[in-house]
Parts: structure tokens; sequence; C-alpha cells
């Protein structure tokens, strides 16, 4: 063997000790910490979340150690730091290694005796990996006689791993704690199961199965679900499990174990039906005459899985009385997945619709629920009518131009938009530009209360801008609303009838009250705007607004037939009927809300106990949560916070949660006659 | 206030007499206080809710858009009666069809209500639902039924669905009572006095 050669191998012992010294170090680091989580998990459990963090942290730690030392040691890799490592220990060589390394000549250490240099590099890195290989050894024994369980924990840490946490437990110990449930879904869910370590409330999916599971022997330990009661069963030597089936209602899960008690609230999750969307055909229509293709398309989706998507059709044919009907179901598809897009095409020519029939289209989806459902989701409906021979004969008219309450409320709305934007920029604005451009808006909107003022005074028989044709300064302006009801009442000459619309009001004043108290409004705002007041002007601008809307809207002509209103002469109808019932068999229903004070009064009681009997206090809160699940959801929520913070005991999130729950129950404070206990949340 | 529900599809008037021809029926026999005129209350409006009785009839297929599901839900969960009378009296038109399916999404599924009912007893005395002369005469679904359906809610009636046409037998001036031996509304005050009393 040449010298050379005998360098590169002596290098190539020395590096893999390296790396080898770096990797045992790395595991020493990464070991010590997991046996220190391993320690401290058995002494006070580690929550989750900790206990993950801790599994990262010690493997970081370990490559840590290992690339530093590595680093450290990188030396061992370059041919002449070896060559004077051999040179330190061999002084006969003389320094002809290094030479012949360095020059590139190999003819200087033609005369060495490599031999003993790859021996001298095994013993070196031998001593350099006793210590590291002693100290994983060590920690390998202790993770050994640990309790495999316990280490398991901290390995490989999982939710409901809490049973198998090493611990001291006298023999009267409550075998309810640890607790961990496991949940299995419904098949046709598709879900992993699911496990929670003490849960206080399970969530789980109607259908689903839980599988309490607790330490100790199953003898003598029991649930009670509602009025059933369900005893343990052993799984093996050290554990019990109770199995159950969801509850279709929210209830509680009371374990018993001798004198040690237990409750667990289970909310059932419903499968919610599909919701479905039609998005083809968009809007009903009329049709003249029902040929061609129709366009159908929906969109499906569900919180579970689907199973089906399709469209139903309804025709109905007649009139009055007299009807008759066809359905069918079209495109059904069979799906798989959360959503799905469903698009087709119906042939109105096929379903030979004649004149007054109408088509009533919609889409529908079936969830795969096959426990509690199929639940059935429908989008809404469309209707297409294809028209009566008669319905289009009428006169040919032009179209009209939008009337002046439909012109006026843009324009009111634009000088709304033009003074919130002024209002906007005040600070910005030098007093000069914004009293101009404030005038700016209230000229516009003096325009406009002449228009509404000439609607009105044309209504009312008298000649337009019959009320503004006196000048805009004149005394004889109408100044309130109350005027020109007075002015629009003279105007028509017609007395007021007071059997007319309930209110005293002639029709023709009731017509334009709300035109009268648009203009009245505009007024106002007219005033404001005119010495540069845009933000006092906007309450009078939008109460003008909503009035002209208000007009707007009260002379909608809806062209079908009205029965005509029939006005029951109550008073001369009391009592005459010829039979007599009895009125005493029923007493009247409460006006307030029973359910809601009983919650409140439960609540009340729960909060007194909570110093003397916390887990009783506890224990009320979950049952009442149970209660307010379905009717009173955000109680329900606040209570479920407050109960995991009471049994965890974390004093400022229950104060927050309870003081939450408080606030759901009613809110409003009640004031009492007497001082009330001071005391605090724990 | 006695109420008619409207909703968008189909033709929720159909039956125009009839809040009047009930009002009437409860000013004649009880005391309880009325309005004279009844009131249209749409579904998709949150003051249907105001209402404690609706009544809801129509021919064509009852389709609730989802402001109407939703409202009727809330209304029975607030303890509301809506009172559906198929127009149609035929238990495979499309009313009923419909209807039943839209009431079992809003509210539940409808299931039988025992002749014994307290609402049959709640004013005056019935043996179950009293038949109409729709019934009788053969027409629609040429069924006398026998029954009418419900949907319960913590043993309170929370929606009340009739088949037997009430709409058809209502739906008359109420001054024309007068030439009736027997009223036939008087079962409309058991169903005020029930959405009324607990």
């Amino acid at each position: 063997m040449s010298a050379l050669a005998a360098l590169r191998r002596v290098r190539l012992i020395l590096a893999s000790g390296v790396i080898v010294r770096a990797i045992a170090w790395g595991l020493a680091a990464a070991g010590t910490l997991l046996i220190g989580a391993v320690l401290a998990d058995i002494a006070a459990p580690l929550a989750l979340g900790v206990r993950e963090a801790l599994l990262w942290i010690a493997g970081a730690s370990g490559l840590c150690v290992a690339f530093a030392l590595a680093v450290r040691d990188r030396a061992v890799l370059s041919a002449r730091d070896v060559a004077l490592w051999i040179e330190e220990r061999e002084p006969a060589l003389r320094f002809r290694l290094i030479s012949a390394v360095e020059l590139g000549d190999p003819r200087l250490a033609r005369d060495v005796a490599p031999r003993r240099w790859p021996v001298l590099a095994m013993r070196r890195t031998g001593r350099a990996l006793a210590t590291p290989a002693l100290i994983v050894a060590v920690i390998g024994a202790l993770l050994v006689l640990l309790p495999a369980g316990a280490v398991a924990r901290v390995r490989g840490p999982r939710a409901g791993d809490s049973l198998e946490r090493a611990g001291v437990r006298s023999s009267g110990a409550s075998r309810l704690e640890p607790l961990v449930a496991l949940v299995i879904a419904p098949a046709y869910a598709h879900a992993a199961p699911r496990s929670i370590d003490n849960p206080a409330t399970i969530r789980a999916l109607v259908g689903s199965e839980i599988v309490l599971r607790g330490r100790g022997a199953a003898a003598g330990i029991f649930a009670r679900i509602g009025n059933d009661s369900v005893s343990a069963a052993s799984d093996s030597a050290d554990r019990w499990s109770i199995a159950a089936r969801a509850p279709v209602t929210p209830a509680a899960i009371e374990l018993v174990d001798r004198g040690y008690e237990k409750i667990i609230t289970s909310e059932p999750i419903h499968d919610a039906p599909p919701v479905v969307t039609l998005a083809s055909p968009a809007r009903d229509t009329v049709l003249r005459v029902a040929r061609g293709r129709l366009s159908l398309a929906a969109t499906a989706s569900d919180d579970i899985a689907l199973e089906s998507v399709w469209f139903e059709l309804i025709v109905s044919s007649g009139e009055g009385e007299t009807f008759t009907f066809r359905s069918a179901e079209l495109h059904k598809t069979p799906v798989h997945g959360k959503a799905f897009d469903l698009s087709g095409a119906l042939s109105l020519d096929s379903l030979h619709l004649k004149a007054g029939d109408i088509l009533h289209v919609r889409a529908a989806a079936r969830d795969a629920n096959d426990v509690s459902g199929p639940g059935v989701g429908y989008s809404e409906t469309r209707a297409i009518r294809v028209a009566r021979p008669g319905e289009y004969d009428s006169v040919a008219l032009d179209a009209a131009p939008p009337t002046d309450e439909d012109k006026s409320i843009v324009s009111e709305r634009m000088l709304i938009m033009l003074a919130e934007a002024l209002d906007r920029q005040r600070p910005t604005l030098v007093h000069d530009s914004l009293v101009r451009e404030s005038q700016s808006i209230a000229a516009d909107q003096k325009r406009l209360r002449r228009t509404v003022g000439d609607v009105v005074f044309s209504r009312l028989g008298g000649s337009p801008s019959g009320e503004e044709t006196v000048g805009a300064d004149s005394p004889a302006r109408a100044r309130t609303m109350q005027e020109l009801l007075a002015r629009a009442d003279s105007a028509t000459s017609r007395a007021i009838d007071p059997t007319d619309f309930g209110g005293g009001e002639a029709p023709v004043i009731a017509v334009n009250t709300p035109l009268l108290e648009a203009y009245n409004a505009m007024w106002d705002a007219g005033g404001a705007l005119e010495i540069g007041e845009p933000g006092r002007a906007l309450p009078f601008m939008r109460r003008a607004l909503a009035a002209i809307e208000r007009a707007r809207q009260a002379e909608r002509v809806y062209l079908h037939g009205r029965a005509p209103q029939i006005v029951v002469d109550v008073g001369r109808a009391r009592l005459q009927g010829k039979d007599k019932g009895s009125s005493s068999t029923r007493r009247p229903l409460t006006a307030s809300d029973s359910a809601a004070q009983t919650r409140e009064l439960r609540f009340a009681r729960a909060m007194e106990m909570l110093d003397r009997a916390r887990p009783a206090a506890i224990d009320s809160l979950l049952l009442l949560r149970i209660d307010a699940l379905s009717s009173a959801p955000e109680l329900a929520a606040a209570l479920r916070d407050a109960t995991t913070a009471l049994r965890g005991d974390e004093a400022r999130a229950a104060a927050t949660a309870l003081a939450r729950a408080r606030r759901a129950l009613g809110g409003i404070p009640v004031a009492r006659d007497s001082l009330s206990r001071w005391g605090v949340v724990p | 206030m006695f109420a008619t529900a409207q909703y968008e599809s189909g033709d929720w008037d159909s039956a125009p007499f009839v809040p009047a021809n009930i009002i009437d029926t409860i000013a004649r026999y009880t005391e309880i206080p009325v309005a004279p005129i009844g009131v249209v209350a749409p579904l998709s409006e949150e003051r249907m809710l105001r209402y404690p009785l609706l009544y809801l009839t129509g021919h064509l297929p009852v389709r609730f858009n989802a402001a109407e599901q939703r409202n009727v839900r809330r209304f029975v969960e607030r303890g509301g009666l809506l009172f559906v009378d198929d127009h149609d009296h035929d238990v495979d038109g499309v009313f009923h069809k419909s209807a039943t399916e839209e009431i079992a999404r809003a509210a539940g599924p409808l299931a039988e209500l025992p002749n014994d009912h307290p609402l049959y007893s709640s004013f005056f005395k019935f043996d179950g639902p009293p038949a109409t002369s729709q019934e009788l005469n053969g027409w629609g679904d040429n069924l006398v039924h026998t029954h009418l359906l419900a949907v319960q809610r913590e043993g309170r009636i929370a929606v009340l669905y009739s088949s037997k046409d009430y709409s058809s037998e209502w739906n008359y001036h109420p001054e024309n009572k007068r030439f009736l031996a027997v009223d036939n509304t008087r079962f409309a005050v058991n169903l005020a006095v029930y959405a009324l009393t607990a």
C-alpha cells in the first residue's frame, strides 16, 4: 500500500468516526429531551400540543448538535490535515508525508511504512465514540425501562392517548379519569374515527358510534343516556369501555363509577340536506309558443356526501277549479362527492304544452345519508307559462317615460350622494368653497322640490307650478307640511270624509301625503344646504327620499283581479251564533318566553352553587347547555367554553365565558330590592 | 288579525272569502277581539311571525323559497299554528304532494291527528274533522278524509294539514251564512281558540 493510499484510508476512517460521533451526540441530545418530557408527563400530564412541540424540539436539537459537531470536525476531510495528524503521531516521517501531499509528489514518501496508520486512526475513532455510545446506550435502556405507554405518548403523541399515560392510581380513585371518547362516524360519511381526550362535549354526526374508554376494571361502571343505562365492558385487563349510539337530540351522558359521576354532553351534528341552486332557467318566463329547447343548469352541494342530483318538472294545465298535472324527473345522475354541477336540456315540444299551461322546473339532490335520511334538497322553482291566446290582445302603446316620482327619486338619491361627499370633504375645504358647493346642491334641491310640488298640484287639479309661481320669497309660500295639506285640501274643494281611509283623510290627501312630506323635507334640506351645512341637510334629504319611495309604492298597479274586500261588521255579528261552545276549556297562552325565564333561573342557581359545590355547578351548566343547544345556540356556545374553562381551572377564561352566557340569557339587568351577595368567578 | 299566508308560487289567494267568513264566525261565537278585515302575511317577510294563526291554501304547486322556508320554520318554533288546506281536495293533486313535501322540509313530517285531539274540543265538540260538501259530493279525490294531518311540537299542533277543502266549503260571503241550517264554519272557531290558547 502506498503512503497516499494509506492516507486516504486513514481519512475515510476518521471521517466515518466524526459522522458517527456527531449522530451519536445528536441522538443523545434528542433522547435526553425525550426522557425529560416523559418524566414530566408522568409527573403532570402534558397537553397534546405540548408533547407534539417537545417532539419537534427534541428532533431539531438532535439535528443541530449533530450538524454542529460535523461542521466543527470538518478538517477531517482535508488530506493535508490528515497528513499532519499522522506526522504528529509518527515523528519518524520527518514531514515527508506532508511534503508529498502539499507538493503532490508521491515519490517523497515512497520509503515510509504506512501499515500502522489505519490502526492508529481506528483506535482514535474508537476512543472518540466511546462516550456518546455509552450515553446513547443508557438513554436507550431508560426508554426501554420506562413504561411503554408513557414513552409512546411523547414519541408519537396523538388524540386519545391519555389512557396510556403512566401514573400511580389508588384503588379508590375514580376510574372515570382519564377518559377517552372514540367517535366512529357512520360509513356513508367516509370519515376516520376521531379520539377526544377527557371530553366535556362530544359532537358527533347522527348515527355515529361513541365509545368511551377508561382505565381499570369494568365492574360497577355504567352510563345513563336518557332513560337507558349501559354497563361497561372489559377491553383488556386494565381497560373498560362503553359503546353507545350518539343520541339524535342533545343529551347528557352520565357516567357513574361507585360514588363518582361525570357528565358529558352529546351534541348531535345533523346531516343537512343538500343545497341546490338552479342557475338556468334564471327567472320565470311567459312564452308565446312553447317550442325549442330549454337549457337546464343547477349546482348542488352537501356537507357530507351527495348521492344523486336531478331536475324535476311539473306541468299544470287548466284554470279555476279544474287543474290537471303531469310530473317527471330528468337527468337523474348518481354523484360521489360533496358538490356537483348538473346541466341538461329540456325539449319543450316533447311536453306538448298548450296555451295557459304552466311548467314548473326545479332541481333536486339527495344526500348519501342512510342513517337519518336521506336528506333531499330542492332549488327554487321557476315557472314557465305559455300565454293564453287572448293575453296579447291589447292596444299598441308606446313605452311611457318614467314618472315624475321615478325621476325625482333618482335625483334625490344623487343629491344625497353629493351632500354626503361634500360632508366627508368638509374638514379639508375652506369655508367659502364649502358654502359655494353646498349652495350649488341647494339650487338642485330647490328645482327638485318644485318638480315634486308640480306633481302634487297638477294631481290636485290646480295648474302645474301653482304653488311655486308666487315666487321663491313669497310670504304666501307654504312652510310646513300641515300648510301644504291644507292647501291641497282647499285646492280640491272636497269635504273630508272620515269614513275614507280610516284616518279622516280625504282620498286625494291620502294619495299625496308622502309627496307632500317629501316636499316639506326637501324644504328643510334646502335651508340647511343654503347655509353650508350638508351634514344637517342629509337627514331631511333621506326622509324626502323615503317619502318619494312610499309614494311610488303606493301607486303600483297590479293587473290581476282582486276579490272585493269584505269588512265584517264584528259588532253586529258578535255572539249572534245559535250554537254555544265552551270557552273555558283552555287558558290563554302566556305571552312571555317561559323557556328563557327557566334558563335564566337555572343559570342563576348554578352560579350560586359554583363556590360551594363546583362539580355540581359545572354539571348543572352542562345540562343547561344541552337544553339550550337547539333553542339558544349562543348561550350553548358560551356555556361550552365556560364548562371547559371551569374544568381546566382557567379562571379568566371561565369568567369571560360566563359573562357571555349571562348576556346571551337576556342581557337586560334586573333591578332587585336587596343587595346581592358579592362574589367572584373562581 | 286573521292572516292569510302569501307564498311566491301558486295561487295563495284562491279562497278570498274565507278570511271574512272566519272573522265573522269568530265574532259570532266568541268574545275574542278580532279585526274586521283579514291581513295578507307574505311568508317571505318577518311580519308573518306576528300572527298566531296563518291560513294557507291553493291549487297549484307550493314551493317555498329560502326566506319562506326559514320563516315557516321560525313560525312553528315560536308556537304559531299554520293551517294548510288543500283547495284541490285531491291527495293525488300537486298541491297535496308539493305542500306536504314543503311542510316536511320546513317543520317536519306530517302524521295523522287523532280524532280525540284537544283541537276537536277546544270550543265546539267534534268527533273528528267535520266533513265538507266537496267530500260528500265525491269531488276531487272522491274520499271522505277521516283525519287531519299535523306536525306537532312539544304536544302542540304546529302545522295542521287538511285535505278536506275547507277553502271551498267556507269560501262564501258571511252574509249568506243565514241560509245555512247548520253553520259549517264552526270548526274555524276551534282552530282560532286552539291557536290562541294552551
